[in-house]
């Protein structure tokens, strides 16, 4: 709603609660008297008198003194006669439709912010300025986690964000208290492994390796913990091994998987001598510029929706999107992309569950 | 009684009390106020042993011993001179080395300032008003005790 | 958009009051009945936008919009919602907007209920009430204004003082300032009758429960914030004669004498022009007290503000409002018709003695208050009043006073018989001695004062027990009948003797505490055990933990009395990260009015804290002292008889009822 409005309702509002009284008509004077105070306290000392609150003599000499008092009062009654004093009337009538209001604009004006919105919080932390850049953002979230250690949810969205800009350590810890608060998951013990591999410099170290047995336990279906259990037999030389993991995975891909081609080139590099894959482009990342960074994340996040496009029914991959478009502040983007995930699951009522109790966690139901 | 002679009673009454209450006032006066004053006015001013007074200043930086028994000792300074302080029992929240206190108490024969009660019920951001008046007198003042946090400077 | 509405409101408010202080006098004046009913509306209006602006204001902290100066300074996201709340009222712009909302509450009430007063002093009572209004709404949007923004907001706020995060101060200021600003009813009226120039019978009839609304939740409000400090501040003290406590005690004492001398203005038309004075010094004192708090004069724990343009813009406000109601007072008070005559002892002079003692009492905190003040502008020198000053000029005032209060209403009005009242008095005399016998024998050569005290506070609470039975005939006659005659009494008998019995009730608490308190302060180490007062207090253990804006060290404590296991006890000691501060949570144990105390100080080195532990016999009489003496109030307010007071026949009396 326009605030001058809101404003002009308002005058009209009081310039109403001035006008109001002399519009009406008066027949007689409205209030009490002096008088009739005392006939209500001659009234009292009949009833307290005939409830046996009061003897006789003492109600007789309260009544002669009352009646003392009552007598002076009309004597001396001379209440205001009603006498409307147009002009008077007319000068107050001015001074409310026409004071009133510009009274209130001298006063607001120089004092008040009219073309300030209202920034309340839940609507920032989800559309943050565009101008604000990611690491802020990050920093803020941080911070608000320092306080908050047991946020599952400012983990999950912590994470990821953290694993993008290189700082893997950082991402390690953000994980595992993702998982320690927000619940275990798959996708998330995958997550953890991948950050554990970038930590270690692209080496899938056996901490990294126990993380994706468990998100395979968790669900054997886990595509990108296949993959690095993939990666982890290939760096130990077991090569045979890596490369069954890799076709079995293709084996059980649908033929239009995103993964494919990453897969394929993996398996083709098998055999040869292969060197450490996200080595470099873990150094790129370390040396990248912000915007590069923010590139990067927002290719990523890309390719995220991209996949989405070709296979919705990924419900996590669904919600981790929106939050990521959350994060960057895209607020509109993340409504589409709620409604394209409402549309991919809208066939299987457990994952629109799944769906939608994301989403309100995310803050964005409805 | 006649009218007069009422409102006489009364007044007469009312006089009698207020001069009661004027006679409780001086004694209490005399006898129950406590005078404020920082370590080099107290140097000045030689205050004798066993009169309480208000001592103000800021805690010296590395002066606070804890003994045994809730025992605390430290030193309040003002800049040009200071003063040790010796007090039994459990220090404020805001009592810190540097921050500004008050304690009440008197001087013992050894020169050492005995505490009953320490003061530091103050907020971070500003000092006790006793003391953040004497340090500005002495030039001590540094403008950041009094400044509340900028407005809106932050992130 | 929120923010923005509530200051727009807020002028508008301002407009409206301009127009209520100068529309109905003016219509009081030459007789226009429209006129003198613009008061009304108007008022009814100030109340509706002023509440919006309270209520957006309040919206505003409840989303954590950073955007608005006062929120980010006083809230954080992380804070709990009831905090957010009560942060509204718990900074300088916020509480004064609370204030002026009070301030238009009661306006609104007097137009909304006042349909049977006299329509000219209805007129004139609510534009006085507008000048009230007018000139703080003009101070908080030039000096405090709690809807300044700031163009690009931060993302976190500064937190709410840690120590003001508690519910006891989510209640405390309401309730204090609905018995401040409640005042400025009886203000008001004063000023309205100085103006008019004639005192009729609906003043008094209107004064008084105005009066008593306001002294009740002052009451509540004062033994509230005196709990709050007991249990908040962590040195189990319940009363420091702190200025900001005597600010509120001033008007309260006050009041309290405001109270009784309408009584007699009311029943006997009597002490009509000091009834008027007493009203506007009430009122006074309680804007002085609002001055004290917000100016920023004193620094102490309710200080919050410290911005000389507010003080100054304070002062101003309250050299108008007391010299300008003072200086009508001198010129028109003696144009007023004299009231009634009064023997010297009667209920009226009773009254009278009540009254020259309150006032004097409060004269003499006034003095105790101001006076250092006053010492440090001329001389520059710095003292301090403290306690013993207000123990040895107080104190004294009170004893003779509450020896008084039991014969109060005993006496008839008009010409009372002081040794009939002795007579009936004579049981709970001697029931104050046995009282003091015992502590006596039981003490055996303790405290002297003490079992004095006691006997005193006995005394009156006995003194209001046989008042009551005098009234009913309890004893005297057979049950059935006294009963009947107990329902039939005036709710306001039934009320005076609760408040006074609550007198009695709160001292008692005092002496019990500050006499008999034990204390315990050491540095503990799990596993060892303190003992205070019988009880065995040993430490289990100590832990951790993440509160939602704070992090919170707690003892565990198990409590043991003579082998029998009682619930265990958790003191902690919070630190706020935001503001850097900590504060202390006292843990409390009740048994029966008396209360076992443990509060924290600093963990040592070796794995030990500070801790401090009281034994405070029959501490909770001092705040059921004053809730009794409230709920006294509430009976006399419910009350609605009025009736002039009859004199009694002198002895024939005995077996009918004093008209009340």
């Amino acid at each position: 709603m326009n605030p001058w409005f809101v404003f002009a309702l308002m005058t009209v509002a009081a310039v109403f609660a001035v006008l109001w009284p002399l519009g009406r008509r008066y027949q007689s004077l409205a209030g009490g008297t002096e008088a009739s105070v005392y006939r209500d306290q001659l009234a009292e000392i009949d009833r307290d008198l005939a409830g046996g609150l009061i003897g006789a003599a003492e109600a007789e000499q309260a009544r002669i003194e009352i009646s003392r008092r009552l007598l002076a009062a009309t004597g001396a009654e001379t209440g205001p006669v009603a006498q409307p004093t147009t002009r008077l009337r007319r000068v107050i009538a001015i001074v409310a439709l026409v004071g009133l209001p510009l009274a209130g604009l001298a006063i607001y004006l120089p004092l008040g912010s009219p073309q300030l919105g209202d920034f309340p919080l839940a609507a920032r932390s989800q559309a943050p300025d565009g101008k604000e850049p990611l690491v802020n953002l990050v920093a803020q979230v941080e911070a608000h986690l320092e306080k908050n250690p047991t946020d599952g949810r400012g983990w999950t969205v912590l994470a990821p964000v953290l694993a993008r800009l290189g700082r893997s350590d950082d991402a390690v810890r953000a994980w595992r208290n993702a998982i320690a608060y927000g619940g275990d998951s798959s996708e998330r013990r995958a997550d953890l492994g991948e950050a554990l591999i970038a930590a270690a410099g692209g080496v899938v170290t056996g901490e990294a390796k126990g993380e994706f047995e468990r998100a395979l336990a968790l669900n054997a279906d886990e595509v990108k913990a296949s993959y690095f259990l993939g990666l982890a037999a290939e760096q130990d030389g077991r090569t045979g091994d890596a490369a069954s993991i890799w076709k079995a995975m293709l084996a059980k891909a649908p033929p239009d998987a995103p993964w494919r081609g990453l897969v394929q080139a993996a398996l083709s590099r098998v055999g040869v001598v292969a060197p450490a894959l996200s080595d470099d482009t873990m150094a790129a990342a370390r040396e990248m510029t912000e915007t590069d960074r923010n590139a990067m994340v927002r290719g990523m996040v890309d390719r995220l929706a991209a996949r989405l496009k070709q296979n919705g029914d990924d419900v996590e991959g669904w919600l981790r999107l929106v939050r990521a478009y959350l994060v960057m502040g895209e607020r509109e983007k993340a409504v589409t992309a709620r409604a394209d995930a409402r549309q991919a699951v809208a066939n299987d009522a457990d994952r629109l569950r799944q769906l939608n109790e994301g989403l309100k966690n995310l803050g964005l139901d409805g | 009684m006649t009218r007069k002679q009422r409102r006489l009673t009364m007044i007469g009454g009312a006089l009698a009390v207020l001069a009661v209450a004027a006679a409780l006032i001086l004694n209490a006066m005399r006898d129950s106020i406590v005078f404020f004053s920082t370590p080099s006015m107290a140097a000045e001013k030689q205050i004798p042993v066993g009169k309480r007074f208000r001592l103000g200043g800021l805690v010296q930086p590395g002066s606070l011993k804890k003994g045994d028994n809730l025992v605390v000792n430290f030193s309040i300074a003002d800049g040009s001179a200071n003063l040790p302080v010796s007090y039994k029992g459990i220090l404020p929240d805001l009592f810190r080395e540097g921050q500004g206190v008050v304690a009440e108490g008197a001087l013992d024969a050894a020169g050492t300032f005995r505490a009953d009660t320490v003061l530091a019920k103050h907020d971070e951001t500003y000092m006790p008003k006793e003391v953040a008046d004497a340090l500005k007198k002495q030039g001590h003042w540094k403008d950041d005790y009094g400044n509340k946090p900028a407005q809106g400077a932050s992130k | 958009m929120i923010a923005e509405a509530g200051h727009y409101a807020l002028v508008l408010a301002l407009g409206l009051a301009l127009i209520q202080s100068v529309a109905p006098i003016v219509g009081a004046r030459r007789g226009d009945i429209a006129l003198m009913e613009m008061a009304r509306s108007t008022a009814l209006a100030q109340l509706l936008f002023v509440g919006a602006s309270f209520t957006l204001l309040t919206a505003a902290h409840v989303t954590s919009d950073f955007s608005v100066v006062n929120v980010f300074e006083n809230s954080h996201s992380a804070k709990p919602l009831l905090y957010k709340i009560t942060g509204v009222w718990g900074n300088h712009e916020g509480s004064m907007l609370l204030w002026v909302a009070i301030l238009a509450l009661f306006g609104a009430l007097v137009a909304a209920f006042g349909t049977n007063l006299p329509l000219s002093l209805r007129a004139h009572v609510l534009a006085v009430q507008a000048w009230v209004a007018a000139a703080f709404y003009l101070f908080i949007l030039f000096t405090s204004n709690p809807f300044a923004r700031i163009a690009q907001p931060p993302i976190e706020g500064r937190d709410l003082n840690p120590i003001l995060q508690d519910i006891g101060l989510a209640v405390h200021p309401p309730m204090l300032y609905l018995g401040y600003v409640g005042f400025s009813i009886s203000f008001s009226f004063a000023v309205a009758a100085l103006l008019e120039g004639r005192i009729d019978a609906a003043w008094a009839r209107w004064v008084r429960p105005w009066t008593l609304v306001a002294w009740i939740f002052l009451t509540l409000g004062i033994a509230m914030g005196s709990y709050w400090a007991y249990y908040e501040l962590g040195w189990g003290g319940w009363w420091f004669w702190d200025p900001v406590e005597n600010a509120s005690l001033m008007p309260w004492l006050a009041g309290t004498a405001l109270l009784h001398s309408a009584l007699v203005m009311e029943k006997r038309n009597a002490l009509k022009v000091w009834t008027i004075l007493l009203s506007i010094l009430t009122f006074s004192l309680s804007l002085l007290g609002t001055f004290l708090v917000r100016s920023g004069v004193l620094t102490s724990v309710h200080s919050f503000a410290t911005d000389p343009a507010r003080g100054v813009f304070i002062l101003l406000i309250l050299c108008i409002f007391i010299g300008g109601s003072l200086s009508l007072y001198a010129l028109r008070a003696p144009q007023l018709k004299q009231g009634g005559l009064f023997a010297p002892i009667s209920r009226e002079g009773a009254l009278v003695l009540n009254n020259l003692f309150l006032t004097t009492a409060c004269a003499t905190v006034f003095i105790g208050t101001l006076y250092p003040l006053a010492l440090e502008v001329l001389t520059g020198e710095k003292i301090s009043v403290g306690a013993p000053f207000f123990n040895l000029t107080f104190g004294p005032l009170f004893v003779p006073l509450l020896l008084a209060v039991p014969f109060g209403p005993l006496l008839a009005w008009k010409r009372g018989d002081l040794l009939a009242a002795a007579q009936r008095l004579t049981a709970a005399g001697i029931v104050a001695l046995i009282a003091i016998a015992l502590m006596w024998a039981w003490l055996r050569g303790g405290p002297v004062l003490a079992p004095l005290a006691i006997g005193l506070a006995v005394f009156v609470i006995a003194g209001a027990i046989s008042d009551i039975a005098e009234r009913t005939g309890l004893f005297r006659m057979p049950l059935p009948v006294s009963l009947r005659r107990a329902r039939g009494l005036p709710r306001s008998a039934w009320g005076s003797a609760f408040a006074h019995a609550g007198l009695g009730v709160a001292l008692i608490g005092i002496v019990c505490e500050t006499t008999w308190n034990s204390e315990y302060i050491a540095t503990m180490k799990p596993g060892q055990v303190a003992r205070i007062a019988g009880y065995e207090l040993k430490l289990e253990g100590l832990t951790q933990r993440q509160g939602p804006n704070y992090r919170e060290t707690l003892a565990q404590f198990s409590v043991g009395l003579d082998g029998e296991k009682l619930p265990a006890m958790t003191p902690s000691k919070r630190s706020f990260t935001t503001r850097g501060m900590s504060t202390t949570e006292a843990a409390l144990l009740t048994r029966g009015a008396s209360q076992l105390y443990i509060s924290l100080g600093d963990a040592s080195a070796d794995g030990g804290i500070a801790i401090r532990a009281y034994y405070k016999p029959l501490v909770l009489l001092i705040w059921w002292g004053p809730v009794l003496m409230a709920f006294g109030g509430l009976l006399s307010l419910s009350d609605r008889r009025l009736r002039v007071g009859a004199p009694k026949p002198a002895r024939a009396a005995r077996r009918l009822q004093a008209a009340e």
